[in-house]
């Protein structure tokens, strides 16, 4: 019986061989522009912008506002940090591309929040899978929502938007 | 005169008292019949201590297989987990009671807990939102274990010192058109 396995096995690792070698062939023989054209031709462009908006619902200027460009390969994330007196914001978005030529957005939001001295610290984590085209604006708001109620209370919102595009080259 | 035959085997056995056993010791020193009795009695003895031992194997084995045949088999394969285990009834009643309360406790602690929760919803988009919310001094902790918050953050923004951020709900994400009132 141990005979009959070996005499399976060496033909399987001679086609593994034969096949390893192929490919190493193929590989050497690729171009260096070209897979980095190749590279480039998947690469997107993940752009992040956070705005704090006042409380007034009908002011739609942003009292503070940045932003934050980042080119990526599908599947690779890109990490962005939002720093406040208060609060401090992850949010990393890893981009995936589909089959139907659209993107699926994975993020994660990781919220730490201090409210006073001698109040207790708040974290929220949350992942977020979202279908998206290319174009299309992303929203999150990592401190909540707010809605009519809070926003007479004089409550800041902030929003972070984000953003993928396929990379083009600058000309 | 020679001793009878059962006196003779009493000797042979080591059941004759002195001063009878000296008298008869003394007897077969002398006597070629008593000595070849004596001997025909010790083959007697070593031939049977030899087909005892063999003749009882084979009927011990015998005996051995009849019971297995009737141990049924999957009793002899059973597994640590579906074997059973007899309990006396009080003791029985006590682990029972224990458990539930260790499950009671567990799930009022939970219910209680109000940072503490996993929580997965479907979104409009089509997506999928996983919130978790859990103490902060245990996220201290896995956060160190896995190699610090801040580890490869290629990003950072500043938001100014003067803007006082108060959360008014839970996070949330979706495309910008789900929330109609924002309009970026």
């Amino acid at each position: 019986m141990i005979t009959r396995r070996r005499s399976g096995i060496v033909p399987l690792l001679l086609a593994l061989a034969v096949a390893h070698t192929h490919a190493q062939a193929q590989a050497a023989d690729t171009d260096p522009k070209e897979a980095l054209q190749e590279l480039l031709s998947k690469a997107l462009t993940v752009t992040v912008s956070a705005r704090v908006l006042p409380p007034d619902a009908q002011e739609e200027t942003p009292i503070w506002n940045a932003e934050s460009t980042k080119l990526t390969l599908p599947g690779r994330s890109i990490k962005v940090r939002l720093d406040g007196e208060n609060v401090r914001i992850y949010l990393i978005c890893t981009p995936y591309l589909q089959d139907d030529g659209e993107v699926l957005l994975l993020a994660q939001g990781q919220v730490w929040f201090t409210e006073s001295q001698d109040k207790e610290n708040r974290y929220f984590s949350t992942f977020y899978s979202i279908p998206v085209s290319f174009g299309e604006k992303v929203l999150f708001f990592p401190l909540g929502l707010s809605d009519a109620d809070t926003q007479q209370k004089n409550h800041f919102n902030i929003e972070v938007e984000i953003k993928i595009v396929p990379y083009e080259k600058k000309q | 005169m020679c001793p009878d035959r059962e006196i003779l085997s009493a000797y042979f056995d080591g059941e004759i008292a002195a001063p009878w056993e000296r008298e008869i010791a003394a007897h077969v020193a002398t006597c070629e019949l008593c000595r070849e009795r004596l001997s025909r009695m010790e083959e007697t003895r070593s031939l049977l201590k030899e087909e005892e031992a063999q003749a009882c194997r084979a009927p011990m084995e015998r005996v051995r297989r009849r019971i297995l045949a009737h141990v049924p088999q999957e009793r002899q394969r059973l597994s640590a987990w579906r074997r059973q285990v007899s309990l006396p009834l009080p003791v029985a009643v006590l682990a029972a009671a224990l458990l539930l309360t260790f499950g009671i406790t567990l799930a009022v602690l939970a219910t209680r807990s109000t940072m503490g929760y996993i929580r997965v919803t479907k979104v409009p988009a089509g997506g999928t939102e996983y919130q978790f919310a859990v103490p902060y001094d245990k996220v201290e902790a896995l956060l160190k274990s896995m190699g610090g918050a801040d580890a490869n953050i290629e990003s950072v923004m500043t938001i100014p010192k003067n803007v006082k951020l108060v959360p008014v709900g839970e996070p949330r994400m979706g495309k910008a058109n789900e929330f109609p009132r924002k309009k970026p």
